[in-house]
């Protein structure tokens, strides 16, 4: 038996810790949370990538995301494009301030995939 | 006066040459015969006109007599003039030979000249045959010389033979040296399995080599049972005896089999003589043997058997002796280990492969029955089931019996009368069946029960009082306070040992005084998890406001008055004063909490000592000393099992701790105590470790050096962000400046450091009422412009989130930001 206390969680590739996959209507709904940075991105990615093949609408919640770096946003922008290519209508919830919406700001995300609530997100896909 | 004392009857000088009591004859120098008496007529069967005139005496003699005569008769004649007692055979007229011995002499002439030869002819008939006995009596003496020594040197063999299968490998050799035997086998009675087995042969060409029972027809089986010499004389003799011998004889070509039982005793008193085994030896050809012999055969059984019985009894006793060894090693064996699981692997590889071939043991403990087996082949699922199950509900062993399809022992694993689980094993071939090997078997069984009943409780008890120290030690730390940080590891001993006593703790007093203690407990198991619980309640009990930590360890004196297993429990206790970055501590016979401040040293805080709690012989007087920490200090308090190494005096412990300290000053705290306690114990410790580390204050300035490596950049984030809060740093700015601080350390690793995993990065933050300056530094290789686009990315994030931004690319790299703190870009 061994642990260690103290600030912030050590990511040891518990997966649950940042994403959680839920249904939100019809759309796959993919919740991220606490800090997505180069350590964890890539598992991250595959989850995702695994749980929304079948999906036809996706949300990305990010509205818990305490910091993003340029490896999530390198993530984001891959599921994003590769969501579209397929003709598959996707939003990132990002909140009106915070640490991800700052870091997609700097990356100059396009205004049209963000979106500051989930209710609107899904109305926005729905249609 | 001399008188011839007169013959009674008249001696004619005639007659006397005619009918004397030998033969004469007179030839010429060359052997003619020109006369000859009656009496030689008589004996050869000659008529005188055969023989004067016509023959020579050599003429007479066999073709070897007649080479004598070339060589020796008539040389020595011719010098000597005479010769005596050459014995000749002479050939009679119808054939015959006729033994002789001879006399000549060689009358000469005046001149010297050869005249003529006398010859005396006597009868050695008689003499000869006595000489032919006297040689044959010698050869029948020589022969059983050699018996009797190929017999001495066989008993000396067998009194140094220990074993039954030496005594074998000496008896089976000995017909061959004392009678000429062809081959010879050696074949023992197995009493346990009531058969006859064969064991040595000179020539395992012939024969049949299968076990027979004791009732066999067969010549062996039945030698064996009549305990007397049986002699089959002839391949006749067998079929008449014992036909099934016929066919094995003619196959090896022996006409005679001698079966000779291997007796204790002589047969005549039989009844206490025992037969061991048959000793049965062949010739090629039909072989009489003499009385002689066949004494010297049976003389042998006896010899032969007198020695298996002693080696059969020396055999058990090492036997037995070895059956002793065994369970007393296994016994020490499962002492040797503690945990359930080690202990049944443990009894496997003692039983597998020195007592049996395959193994299995089985307890029904726990909610999943524990299975472990070693060796094979596995036999027969269904049957081994149900004889497993028969065994657990009747909690009697089961042996397999003849012809048993399952050729395995089951055994009760018991305890308390209860049946814990089963062995199954299958004995080694040359063990099975013996009725000593079934009770070795059960006390086998009954130690094993015993070793594992008494894991499965040590387990049980392990688990409630690690559950227990878990569930103690896992209790909320405090927490969100920009002005302290604390990080605990506690890592039990790698041993399996039972629960430690040592267990760490913080909390605030009042808002503005924190709390924090490490202690350690005599003792472990359930015991030492409980009265670390209490002792802990204790603390925070105790600790108040108006209570410093000199009376807060005399009030746990007075509690150990009354909890006993808490006496001689170690605690070092601290409490800070926040706003005054003031400390106050005490330590209660435990080791000194080490100390490092932002510049120098780190330092041992050697007040305030004195001895554990309760202590009757040390002293018990309890001080405190108080100290003013700047910011930024770092204190660590740990448990014995961080320094003490059998391998290793205090002394060294001190200062390795010391320097590994130090060497992490600028780590971030979050993974410091995991750190330490990896180098200073590694894995392979045998004491619990219990660590709790504490950072006052903020820094003005914070310097933290990390690995390259991605993991490490949250934990740097975590301080950095800490820092920033502690300072008042504006949201928007914080979390620019931690995105920017990211990128450049995530830079470096991916790019400076791509090919050197152990590098490492230096950050350095500042922070005035304006703005927030960051500079990152490596000592990677500058391998050009970055055109890698995800890179590219993350430094076009560095340069919109930070107002400045220089590179400075020299021996490696370093980034140096500034953000304003009022207005964003």
């Amino acid at each position: 038996m061994e642990f260690t206390r103290g600030g912030l969680p050590v990511p040891t590739g518990q997966l649950e810790r940042w994403v959680t996959f839920s249904r939100f209507g019809d759309a796959e709904l993919v919740s991220l949370s606490g800090e997505i940075d180069l350590a964890n991105a890539p598992e991250i990615g595959k989850a995702i990538v695994e749980r929304i093949q079948k999906a036809g609408k996706v949300l990305i919640d990010l509205t818990t995301v305490s910091f993003l770096d340029s490896a999530g946003v390198r993530l984001l922008d891959a599921l994003i494009g590769d969501l579209n290519e397929h003709g598959k209508p996707t939003r990132l919830v990002v909140g009106e301030s915070g640490a991800a919406r700052m870091t997609l700001q700097l990356c100059a995300f396009r205004e049209d995939v963000l979106a500051t609530d989930l209710d609107r997100a899904a109305a926005e896909i729905g249609g | 006066m001399t008188q011839e004392l007169r013959p009674p009857w008249d001696e004619d000088p005639d007659d006397l040459y005619d009918h004397a009591p030998c033969g004469y004859l007179t030839t010429l120098p060359d052997g003619t015969i020109v006369r000859v008496n009656q009496t030689f007529l008589n004996w050869t069967g000659y008529t005188r006109g055969e023989l004067v005139g016509h023959r020579r005496f050599r003429d007479l003699l066999t073709s070897g007599g007649q080479i004598y005569h070339e060589t020796h008769y008539a040389p020595l004649l011719r010098m000597q003039d005479e010769v005596h007692e050459l014995a000749f055979d002479v050939v009679c007229s119808d054939g015959r030979q006729l033994p002789t011995l001879v006399n000549s002499t060689l009358g000469r002439d005046d001149a010297g000249s050869p005249k003529a030869i006398r010859t005396m002819v006597f009868n050695a008939t008689e003499r000869r045959q006595y000489e032919k006995e006297l040689l044959l009596a010698r050869q029948i003496a020589e022969a059983s010389e050699r018996r009797v020594r190929v017999l001495q040197q066989i008993v000396a063999d067998l009194a140094a033979a220990p074993t039954e299968a030496e005594v074998a490998e000496a008896v089976v050799r000995a017909p061959e040296s004392a009678f000429g035997a062809a081959s010879s086998s050696i074949y023992l009675v197995d009493v346990e399995r009531d058969c006859i087995v064969a064991v040595a042969s000179t020539d395992p060409t012939t024969g049949n080599w299968d076990d027979m029972p004791r009732s066999s027809p067969r010549a062996v089986a039945r030698v064996a049972e009549r305990g007397d010499l049986h002699v089959v004389g002839s391949v006749a003799e067998a079929r008449t005896h014992f036909p099934e011998l016929v066919e094995t004889m003619r196959r090896s070509g022996r006409n005679t089999v001698v079966l000779l039982p291997l007796t204790t005793g002589p047969a005549d008193e039989s009844a206490t003589v025992e037969t061991l085994g048959v000793l049965a030896f062949s010739f090629k050809g039909e072989r009489r043997l003499t009385d002689g012999e066949l004494r010297v055969v049976r003389l042998l059984g006896q010899q032969a058997g007198q020695a298996l019985d002693r080696a059969r009894l020396y055999d058990d006793a090492n036997r037995r002796e070895e059956r002793a060894t065994f369970l007393a090693e296994t016994t020490r064996s499962l002492d040797e280990v503690h945990r359930l699981l080690a202990r049944t692997r443990r009894l496997i590889e003692r039983a597998v492969p020195e007592i049996a071939d395959w193994a299995e043991v089985r307890l029904h403990v726990g909610a999943t029955p524990v299975v472990e087996a070693g060796g094979g082949p596995r036999p027969d699922e269904e049957l081994l089931s149900q004889r497993l199950g028969k065994v657990a509900a009747s909690g009697e062993p089961a042996f397999p019996g003849e012809g048993d399809q399952l050729d395995c022992s089951v055994l009760p694993l018991t305890a308390r009368g209860l049946v814990l689980g089963t062995l199954a094993l299958r004995m080694a071939p040359d063990r099975r069946g013996a009725a000593a090997e079934r009770a070795f078997l059960v006390e086998l069984a009954d130690r094993a029960g015993l070793a594992l009943e008494n894991a499965r409780l040590y387990e049980q008890e392990r688990q409630i009082a690690r559950t227990l120290q878990r569930s103690l030690l896992a209790g909320a730390l405090p927490g969100g306070d920009t002005r302290f940080a604390v990080e605990t590891h506690y890592q039990a001993a790698a041993h399996d040992l039972e629960v430690g006593g040592d267990w760490f703790d913080a909390f605030l007093i009042t808002k503005d005084k924190l709390a924090v203690v490490v202690g350690d407990v005599v003792g472990r198991g359930i015991e030492a998890a409980t009265t670390m619980g209490q002792l802990r309640s204790a603390v925070r009990a105790l600790a108040g406001n108006e209570n410093g930590p000199a009376r807060l360890i005399e009030g746990l004196d007075r509690f150990v008055e009354r909890v006993e297993s808490a006496r001689m429990a170690t605690v070092a206790y601290v409490e800070i004063d926040l706003p005054a970055g003031e400390v106050a501590y005490s330590c209660a016979g435990h080791l000194p909490p080490l100390l490092q401040e932002p510049t120098g040293s780190p330092e041992y805080l050697l007040q305030a000592r004195s001895a554990p709690l309760g202590s009757r012989a040390g002293n018990t007087v309890r001080t405190e000393h108080r100290r003013r920490l700047p910011p930024g200090s770092r204190l660590l308090l740990y448990t014995d099992g961080l320094i003490e190494r059998r391998t290793r005096p205090i002394d060294k412990g001190f200062e390795l701790l010391a320097r590994e300290y130090a060497r992490r000053r600028d780590a971030p705290l979050q993974g410091l105590a995991a750190g330490l306690a990896d180098t200073l114990v590694g894995r392979d410790h045998s004491d619990d470790v219990c660590m709790l580390c504490l950072t006052l204050g903020t820094e003005e300035r914070i310097e933290r050096t990390i690995g390259a490596d991605r993991m490490q950049i949250a934990l740097l984030r975590a301080d950095l962000r800490a820092w920033l809060v502690a300072h008042g740093v504006e949201a928007e700015c914080r979390d620019a400046v931690l995105l920017a601080c990211s990128e450049a350390v995530a830079n470096a690793i991916e790019h400076g450091y791509r090919d050197d995993p152990f590098g490492m990065i230096d950050v350095v933050a500042t922070v005035t009422d304006d703005a927030v300056e960051v500079r990152v530094t490596d000592r990677g290789t500058w391998r050009g412009p970055v055109t890698d686009v995800a890179r590219g990315r993350g430094l076009q994030l560095i340069r919109e989130s930070m107002d400045q931004v220089l590179f400075d690319r020299g021996d490696g790299t370093t980034v140096t930001m500034r953000r304003g703190r009022q207005e964003a870009s």
